[in-house]
C-alpha cells in the first residue's frame, strides 16, 4: 500500500479504502467509504479530488454525515438549534448547554453543488420567488420546504441588521411558512466617537462599548429562548466551559492553518482545509468529534511536514482565498491551475480567533458577535484581510464572487483595491456558482493566468 | 451650505430640520456610473447623487445591505460629511433612538443646533400638517381601474410609472412604495409629544413604519391588507429593482397572501425597458377591466 501524500479521486479511493480495512484501520461510527454517499445522491464527489489520508477520510465521513447525527440526537431526545446567519455564536452558547445540538442551515447552500442540482432544491427557492439573483443560501429555503435534509429544528434563531440582505429575506419567507424565529440584531459595527469608550474586540477591530452592550442584550434573548426550550439555567459557569471548548476547536484549527498554509511543499489540500475551518463556525453538530477529527488532521500534517512531504507542487504559486466558493470543485481547480492556498478569509475570520476568557461570558460572545468581519465596513474587512497576507506572504490574491450575494458587488472592489495599492499584488476576482462546469474552461485560463504572473514575478 | 441630503423614510425630516438644517429628501437620477453586476440600480443612483451633491451632509441608513456599504463609498469619494444611521430590523426602539441622538450630535457637529423639546415639538407639528395637506391633494385620483402600487423605492425619472398607468386606463390609489405614502410617519401623540418630543418622534417613524425589512415584517402585510380593502384596490403593481433582495423577496409571498392580484415587475435600467414595463402593465390593467 502507497502511504505517500497525494490527491486521489473517488474511484482510487474505494480501492484505498479496502486497503486501509484490509490493513486494521480504525473508524468512528460514522466511518465508511466514501462512495456510499455518492450512492445517497453527493454526486459531485465523483467530480472531486481528495486527500489520501485515513483522517481526511475522517474528515469528510464527518461531514457528510451531519443530517444522520442531527436526526439520531432528535431522536435521542436532545434538542436541536438551527443556528441562520450566525458564524460562530449561537452555537457557542447551544452546545454549553446539555442535550442540545445545533446545526447551520445556511450549510445548505452547499447541497446544490454537492447533489448536483439533483435535489430540487433551487427549483423549489424559485417556486416561492428566490431566483437566482438571490445567493445560493436560497437552497435552505427548499430543505425547508423538503424536510429532507435537516430535522426541523425546535428552535430558529436568525441575526439580521448588518448582515446580507439574501440571508435575511429568506429567513424572513421561512417564519412566514411557519417556523417560528427568534431575530437578534447584529448592529452595524462602528468606531467610537467622542465619549465613547472604545473596546477592542478579537481580532483587532474596535467597536463602541455601547453597541457590545447592546448585541450583548440581544444574545441574552437568544440565550433565553434556549432557557426556555430545554428547561435549563445557561448559566456563567456554563457558558465559560463553553466557551473553552469552542477554543479547543479554534486552537487546533489555527495550528491546522498555519501548517496547511505555510509549510512547503503543501501538506493538505485547499478542499480539506475549507470543510476543516467550516468546523469551526457549527462544529457539524458534534462539538467534541470535530475537535477529535481536527486533532488526527493535525496530527497528519505534522506528520508530513516533519517528513517533508505534500501533496502540491513546491513551486506553486501561493494565493490568498477570499470568500466560500459554492462550489467545491474550484477548490481542487486552483491547484490543478498553479496555485496553493496560502491563507484565506472565508467571511468569518472572527471564528478562528479566540474567544476572550478573562471577561465576562455572555460579554466576550458578545465582543465575538461585533467582530464578524460581515457587520463591519468593507474597509475593516479589507484591512485584516491585508494584515492576513502580509503575515502569510502569499503571492497573489483570488476574490470569489458569491453570484447574487448582497455584499459581493460592492465589497469585491473595496477589496481588492486595498490590495493592489497597500500590497501591489495581483487580484483575481471570480464568480463562482454552485456547479461551475460551464465556466470551468474560464475559470481555468484565469487562474492558470494568476499563477503565471505570479511565477514571473518571482523569476524577477 | 445648510442641505442635508438623504433618501429613507425612517430618517426623520423634522429631526435634521429642527436642528436648522436643510433636510433634503431624495429620488436620484439615475445612473450607470459605477454599476458593477448584483448593485442595486437604486443604491447606485443614491451613492452617484450624493456624491455630487454640494450639501452640509449626507445621511445612509442600514435599512439594505448595499446602501449601507454606499455610505462607506460616499465617503471614500468625496469630502462631504456622511452619517451612517442604524436602522434596526427587528424591534429594537432603544437602538433607533440612541442613533437619533448620535444623528443630533452629528448635524450638531456640521452646522446644526441642538433644539430645545418645545423647537423640536413645532418643527414636528409643521412637518405633521405639511404632510396631511400632502395627503388631502393626493385623495383626488382619476378615473380607471383601482391600483395600488408598491415595491422599493423610486428614482426621479420613476415616477413616470404613474402617468404610465393612467394612460393604460388605471389608477394608483394606494402608494405603497418605499418612500411613498406607506412609509410616512404615524401621526404624532400630543401627549407624549408635549413629554417627550425626540421619543415621539421615534414612535412615529420607527414604531410604525411597515417596511420589507423589519423583521419580523408581519406590518407590511396588515397594512396592505388593510389599505387594500379599505380603499377598494383591484390589484398591486409591485415594482421592484433587480437586485434589490429586500423586496424582492416578498414578491412571492405577496402573491400568495394578499387578497388581490400583484403583478410583480422588474424594473430595468435602459430605455427599452420603458416598452416592457408599459405592456405589462398595460396587460394587467386589461385583465382587471
Amino acid at each position: 500500500m502507497n502511504d505517500a501524500p497525494q490527491q486521489i479521486t473517488l474511484d482510487q479511493w474505494d480501492v484505498r479504502y479496502a486497503e486501509l480495512r484490509a490493513a486494521g484501520l480504525s473508524e468512528p461510527s460514522y466511518g465508511g467509504p466514501l462512495r456510499r454517499h455518492l450512492t445517497d445522491g453527493d454526486m459531485r464527489l465523483a467530480h472531486l479530488r481528495y486527500d489520501n489520508s485515513p483522517a481526511a477520510l475522517r474528515l469528510w465521513n464527518f461531514l457528510l454525515t451531519e443530517e444522520d447525527r442531527l436526526r439520531a440526537a432528535r431522536a435521542g431526545g436532545a434538542r436541536i438549534v438551527g443556528a441562520m446567519k450566525d458564524l460562530g455564536t449561537v452555537p457557542v452558547m447551544a452546545y454549553s448547554l446539555d442535550n442540545v445540538a445545533a446545526f447551520y442551515p445556511d450549510g445548505a447552500w452547499w447541497i446544490p453543488c454537492m447533489m448536483e442540482l439533483s435535489a430540487g432544491l433551487l427549483d423549489i427557492a424559485d417556486s416561492l420567488g428566490f431566483d437566482e439573483s438571490f445567493c445560493p443560501v436560497r437552497a435552505m429555503l427548499g430543505a425547508f420546504v423538503t424536510e429532507e435534509h435537516f430535522p426541523r429544528p425546535d428552535l430558529l434563531t436568525c441575526s439580521v441588521g448588518a448582515t446580507c440582505d439574501d440571508l435575511s429575506a429568506i429567513a424572513q419567507r421561512i417564519e412566514a411558512m411557519g417556523s417560528e424565529i427568534v431575530w437578534w440584531e447584529a448592529p452595524h459595527r462602528r468606531s467610537p466617537e467622542a465619549g465613547e469608550t472604545p473596546v477592542e474586540l478579537p481580532g483587532g477591530f474596535v467597536a463602541p462599548q455601547r453597541q457590545v452592550d447592546f448585541v450583548r442584550g440581544q444574545l441574552q434573548i437568544v440565550a433565553d429562548a434556549m432557557e426556555d426550550l430545554t428547561g435549563q439555567s445557561l448559566d456563567s459557569r456554563m457558558l465559560a466551559e463553553g466557551i473553552e471548548a469552542a477554543n479547543r476547536v479554534r486552537t487546533v484549527l489555527r495550528e491546522l492553518r498555519t501548517l496547511a498554509y505555510t509549510t512547503d511543499p503543501c501538506p493538505m489540500g485547499a478542499l480539506e482545509m475549507l470543510i476543516a475551518e467550516m468546523l469551526a463556525i457549527h462544529f457539524c453538530s458534534d462539538r467534541a468529534e470535530s475537535i477529535a477529527v481536527l486533532k488526527e488532521l493535525l496530527a497528519e500534517l505534522k506528520g508530513r511536514a516533519e517528513a517533508g512531504v505534500g501533496v502540491v507542487d513546491p513551486d506553486a504559486a501561493k494565493i490568498f482565498w477570499i470568500n466560500p466558493v459554492a462550489d467545491l470543485r474550484v477548490m481542487n481547480l486552483l491547484e490543478e491551475c498553479g496555485g496553493r492556498i496560502c491563507g484565506t478569509e472565508y467571511l468569518f475570520s472572527h471564528a478562528l480567533d479566540d474567544i476572550p476568557t478573562d471577561i465576562e461570558p455572555m460579554e466576550a460572545l458578545a465582543q465575538m458577535a461585533l467582530a464578524d468581519p460581515m457587520v463591519g465596513p468593507s474597509a475593516d474587512r479589507a484591512e485584516r484581510i491585508c494584515r492576513e497576507i502580509r503575515r502569510s506572504g502569499s503571492q497573489a490574491a483570488v476574490i470569489s464572487r458569491i453570484s447574487g450575494a448582497s455584499h459581493c458587488a460592492m465589497e469585491g472592489p473595496v477589496i481588492a483595491d486595498r490590495i493592489r495599492t497597500e500590497l501591489e499584488l495581483p487580484v483575481l476576482e471570480i464568480e463562482i456558482p454552485p456547479l461551475s462546469d460551464s465556466m470551468r474552461p474560464t475559470l481555468k485560463t484565469r487562474i492558470e493566468a494568476l499563477a503565471e504572473i505570479v511565477r514571473q514575478q518571482k523569476d524577477k | 451650505m445648510r442641505n442635508v441630503l438623504y433618501t429613507c423614510p425612517f430618517v426623520p425630516a423634522e429631526w435634521i430640520a429642527a436642528h436648522g438644517l436643510e433636510p433634503m429628501r431624495i429620488a436620484p437620477e439615475p445612473t450607470r456610473e459605477g454599476l458593477p453586476a448584483g448593485m442595486c440600480p437604486f443604491a447606485a443612483a443614491f451613492i452617484h447623487a450624493a456624491v455630487a451633491a454640494p450639501v452640509a451632509a449626507v445621511i445612509a441608513t442600514t435599512v439594505c445591505d448595499q446602501m449601507r456599504r454606499g455610505a462607506e463609498i460616499i465617503e471614500s469619494r468625496c469630502g462631504t460629511p456622511v452619517f451612517l444611521m442604524n436602522v434596526p430590523a427587528t424591534a429594537a426602539m432603544g437602538l433607533y433612538r440612541d442613533e437619533l441622538d448620535r444623528l443630533g450630535r452629528f448635524l450638531a457637529a456640521v452646522g446644526g443646533a441642538e433644539p430645545s423639546g418645545s423647537q423640536l415639538a413645532e418643527t414636528m407639528l409643521n412637518y405633521e400638517s405639511l404632510r396631511a395637506a400632502a395627503r388631502d391633494s393626493r385623495r383626488e385620483s382619476g378615473p380607471g381601474v383601482r391600483l395600488a402600487l408598491g415595491g422599493g423605492p423610486l428614482r426621479s425619472t420613476d415616477r413616470e410609472i404613474f402617468k404610465l398607468i393612467e394612460q393604460v386606463g388605471g389608477t394608483v390609489v394606494l402608494d405603497a412604495i418605499a418612500g411613498g405614502e406607506m412609509t410616512e410617519p404615524a401621526p404624532f401623540d400630543r401627549a407624549r409629544m408635549a413629554a417627550d418630543p425626540a421619543g415621539e418622534l421615534a414612535n412615529a417613524y420607527f414604531g410604525a413604519i411597515p417596511h420589507a425589512m423589519r423583521r419580523p415584517n408581519r406590518k407590511l402585510y396588515e397594512y396592505l391588507n388593510r389599505e387594500l380593502i379599505a380603499r377598494g384596490v383591484r390589484g398591486l403593481i409591485y415594482r421592484r429593482y433587480q437586485w434589490c433582495d429586500t423586496w424582492h423577496g416578498e414578491a412571492g409571498r405577496l402573491k400568495d397572501s394578499l387578497p388581490t392580484p400583484v403583478l410583480d415587475l422588474v424594473a430595468g435600467d435602459d430605455e427599452s425597458d420603458r416598452a416592457y414595463v408599459l405592456t405589462r402593465i398595460q396587460a394587467f390593467v386589461e385583465m382587471l377591466k
